[in-house]
């Protein structure tokens, strides 16, 4: 069959698609305000990259993972919320530990933590109420080069020219109560290591501190919006300003559904995932692009035809390029699914379905849209005096 | 009908060839690169760190210390230049916010107080009312202090990383006060982070001239128990760069070599230089590279002590005039200048035959012992190497099945030849993104292979388009030749029309993401800008070729 040539797509179909947009438009905004409700009741399963937190990769030493066991032992920790997943395979899980606060219990675990590793000599205590400072004190003294050394066993790095140029045996580190919340996700993943390493090899740690959480949030939603906006833009520049409010609606359309499959699946959003929205945002356009660019040239063609019969008709002519392109793109995405592996996955689900309702949006929502804009032929027309003077 | 000059045909011949050899590097074993120039064998790509395994860090510099720091120390020269001139004050004080009020007890000596503060830091900006001077660093000041930090603390944390003798760390700033460092191969992190904030170790000895004159610039045998030799830092360079085993050797040496083991074993040119410490690195306030006004100009270095450093400073160069001065940074001597007067009241300057650049690394050089900011961990990822493995089994497998699913697919629906010149041009679209990745150095990261498969994906979209097109034409009644013509150059708008705006996302996430996701904003984008070679140019010269040369009367297509 790879020898001679197929057509998937019937060369002349006459498929009235604008008949149906009515449908198609009640279908899409309720995909669409299920979405947005679904985020607003179920909200989005944020991964650290946006909320800040923890997230362990650890395989078992021998045999498979036991989630209830290592769920129990998590939970008990005290470390905040801890949730686990497999990943990958039966043997390996993924451990993903809340944002830690920078509070009492943060430098009870490193007073735990510290006697450990370093001897019971040790003590760690919180400072003066209202600061983050933190207390050491150590079985004998040190100088400044041994005070590094040793608060970094519990994940601090303070500069070596703070700490006490003479030996002493104690020494307070003054930090305010955010970098003390930073500090405590090093505890916390120091935590985790001292109570599974036994039976769990550690293969990955990711660690977001408070701060770049919300950073990472507010620049992905200027991301998003500022490359919605550009490539409506540009569409804009490259056709009509009907166009371009026609792709914007077909694109904001891909992503929120595309969001709506993120809580549906409870699927873990993170920065791959933005990856995802945007891309599909991109590649959505360019079904659009196909059509839009036929619709241009009909109305230059048959400048009678009313515009449902000018849609329907250039939709119908292109759409065995629209699904063929849309194939190729599914089929490489769909063996990132299969095979990509546990780090991809959503991303890779996303994109998927991306594929799938780009394709659809660029039929009926981005067409459909320039119904309802009243796109007339004639309002092309300063485009082609604007060509011809330009020859 | 598609025509093409000759000369382009070549041109895009001699293009791709030239792409194949810059990818080349990537797939030749190490045994073979051995043997290629350095320059070319050195473009391969580099795996990320979520391929290659390693970790990440993404460090904030805490800049409020260094600004208390320096208040302080304008309070003290302040008050000290208010004496001077006679200025009465109730008090001078470094306020916590980075600040220094001022209060005097006559208003009217305002003026002269003002003269006073331009005196002790010109960039000082006095504001305030009455009696009550408020004194703050101006905006470019603070903007200029912020990188001064910023590179001394990424000067510092690369001579930490190299001590722990890994190699080819990322330390780049990030933002204004943040600094990304990436190590690759790393497991165990612990070291790194003690290390982060190690300070250099800076201080000041003379040089034992005696001994250095009786030795004539080769080691001496004996040397008395108050001298020891310490390497130059330009010997040392010399070292890496001719004999790259002995300063491997020297860098990852466990215990570590002292600097005179260093001198006996290697022989790298060393000062002796005496033990005693003149003024050590916690006492320089500040080192910058400027000009000198007096001389025309010319590049020089100059230095702040503090108080203490100040006065003792000034007892050794009274009393060693025209004898060389050791600075000694981490067990290198970074330069020798000779002590030409007394240098007392806290400043000075360093002359020599520098070039500006020179300058500015030596003051970088200087300021590593003296007022670097608290590095926190904002972020942090580490990657152990077999998950890297992991990642790229994954990754390639799904590569390879994801090209191979679409090459199928273009063969089954248009045919061994049109199949065949998609396939083909989705081959070089590769080629070249995997060229341009190599050329640039980027990293590959998992992602970034997604970026591939989904480039794969879309760059047989356009011969879709071209393809969909002429069997339009076709059936609309076209000649073969006319068909294949008119849905090449009728294809084109669209096809350039939907590169564009996925390259606008590219474009904007790629300036958006950090790590991971970069590496996947690359390899899209470079995908989409080669794209647009092999949709329009590459393309074209296959269909002009192929019509020339079979003129087909029929398509099967």
């Amino acid at each position: 069959m790879l020898w001679k040539p197929h057509h998937i797509v019937p060369a002349h179909t006459k498929f009235d698609f604008m008949g149906k947009r009515v449908w198609a438009l009640g279908l899409s905004t309720l995909i669409n305000v299920l979405s947005l409700v679904g985020v607003f009741v179920f909200g989005l399963n944020f991964g650290i990259d946006f909320e800040g937190g923890i997230a362990i990769q650890v395989r078992a030493k021998q045999g498979t993972i036991h989630l209830d066991e290592l769920r129990a032992t998590a939970a008990a920790l005290g470390i905040g919320e801890v949730s686990l997943q497999e990943f990958g395979d039966k043997s390996s899980a993924l451990i993903r530990v809340q944002r830690q606060e920078g509070n009492a219990e943060c430098v009870a675990h490193a007073d735990t933590v510290m006697k450990r590793r370093a001897g019971n000599g040790w003590s760690v205590k919180p400072g003066a109420s209202g600061t983050g400072d933190v207390v050491f004190t150590g079985p004998s003294q040190l100088d400044s080069a041994g005070w590094r050394d040793a608060v970094s066993r519990v994940g601090l790095t303070v500069l070596e020219r703070e700490l006490p140029r003479n030996n002493t045996n104690t020494v307070k580190i003054d930090m305010t109560p955010e970098q003390r919340a930073e500090w405590c996700q090093q505890v916390a993943i120091k935590v985790v290591d001292d109570a599974i390493s036994e039976k769990y090899d550690i293969r990955g740690t990711e660690s977001v501190g408070p701060k770049i959480g919300a950073e990472l949030m507010h620049s992905g939603i200027i991301a998003v919006l500022a490359t919605l906006g550009a490539i409506a833009v540009y569409m804009w520049f490259r056709f009509e300003w009907q166009f371009g409010i026609g792709a914007l609606i077909s694109m904001l359309h891909d992503v929120i559904s595309t969001i709506g499959i993120f809580v549906l699946f409870r699927l873990d959003f993170s920065l791959t995932a933005l990856a995802a929205v945007l891309t599909i945002a991109g590649y959505s356009i360019n079904d659009t692009v196909v059509v839009f660019d036929r619709v241009r040239e009909n109305m230059r063609r048959y400048k009678k035809l009313g515009l449902i019969d000018l849609l329907n008709l250039s939709i119908n002519e292109t759409l065995s390029r629209t699904v063929m392109t849309s194939i190729t793109v599914f089929v490489a995405v769909a063996a990132l699914v299969i095979f990509g592996g546990p780090v991809l996955y959503s991303f890779s689900i996303a994109m998927l379905w991306g594929v799938i309702v780009g394709t659809y949006s660029s039929i009926w929502i981005a067409c459909a849209g320039l119904v309802y804009l009243k796109l007339r032929p004639e309002q092309l027309r300063h485009e082609e005096e604007g060509a011809k003077a330009k020859t | 009908m598609l025509h093409l000059p000759r000369w382009q045909t070549i041109a895009i011949i001699i293009f791709t060839a030239l792409a194949g050899i810059f990818a080349l590097p990537n797939i030749l074993p190490d045994s073979v690169d051995d043997l290629l120039p350095k320059w070319y064998a050195q473009n391969r790509i580099n795996l990320g760190l979520d391929l290659r395994g390693g970790a990440h860090f993404l460090l904030e510099a805490d800049l409020r210390g260094v600004l208390n720091e320096r208040m302080t120390n304008v309070a003290d020269s302040l008050r000290g230049e208010l004496r001077k001139k006679q200025v009465a004050f109730k008090e001078v004080a470094a306020e916590p916010n980075g600040h220094v009020t001022v209060e005097l007890r006559d208003e009217a000596q305002r003026a002269t107080a003002i003269e006073a503060i331009r005196a002790v830091d010109p960039s000082l900006v006095a504001a305030g009312t009455g009696p009550v001077i408020d004194i703050s660093f101006s905006d470019q000041e603070l903007t200029r202090k912020r990188k001064e930090v910023i590179d001394q603390s990424i000067e510092i944390l690369r001579r930490r990383v190299d001590e722990t003798g890994t190699l080819e760390p990322t330390i780049v700033r990030e933002g204004s006060d943040r600094i990304l460092l990436q190590v690759p191969g790393i497991k165990d992190t612990t070291e790194l982070k003690s290390k982060i904030n190690q300070t250099a170790k800076l201080t000041f000895h003379l040089v034992n001239e005696n001994v250095a004159a009786a030795s004539g610039g080769g080691l001496p045998a004996v040397l008395p128990p108050t001298t020891f030799l310490v390497p130059t830092r330009e010997g040392m360079q010399a070292l890496k760069a001719t004999n790259i085993k002995a300063y491997d050797e020297i860098q990852s040496a466990n215990p570590r070599l002292t600097p005179e083991q260093i001198c006996r074993r290697y022989h790298p040119p060393c000062l002796p230089v005496f033990k005693r410490v003149v003024v050590g690195g916690e006492d320089l306030d500040d080192a910058k590279a400027t000009f000198d006004q007096q001389q025309g100009g010319r590049p020089i270095i100059s230095f702040t002590f503090n108080a203490a450093g100040g006065r003792s400073f000034c007892a050794a160069t009274r009393q060693n005039i025209g004898k060389r001065l050791a600075i000694q940074l981490d067990n290198e001597i970074i330069s020798a200048p000779v002590v030409q007067s007394a240098i007392c009241g806290g400043s000075g300057i360093i002359t020599g035959s520098f070039t500006p650049q020179q300058t500015q690394e030596q003051a970088l050089l200087l300021r590593s012992g003296a007022l670097p900011a608290t590095l926190t961990i904002i972020e942090e990822r580490t990657v152990g190497a077999d998950l890297g493995a992991d990642a790229i089994h994954a990754g390639t497998v799904a590569a390879l099945v994801g090209t191979g699913l679409v090459m199928f697919f273009m063969f089954g629906t248009y045919g061994p030849l049109f199949g065949g010149f998609a396939n083909l041009a989705m081959a070089v679209n590769l080629l070249l993104v995997l060229a341009g990745m190599s050329v640039l150095g980027a990293s590959l990261t998992l992602p970034g292979i997604a970026g591939l498969v989904l480039t794969v994906g879309m760059s047989v979209d356009s011969n879709v388009l071209i393809y969909e097109r002429v069997r339009e034409e076709r059936a609309n009644g076209r000649s073969a030749l006319g068909a294949l013509t008119a849905g090449y150059e009728r294809a084109l708008t669209a096809v350039i029309d939907s590169n564009f705006t996925a390259l606008i996302a590219g474009v904007l996430l790629f300036g958006f993401g950090s790590g991971p996701i970069r590496g996947f904003a690359t390899s899209l984008s470079l995908g989409l800008l080669t794209h647009l070679f092999t949709a329009t140019i590459f393309t074209r010269m296959l269909l002009a070729t192929w019509m020339r040369w079979r003129r087909p009367t029929e398509l099967t297509l």
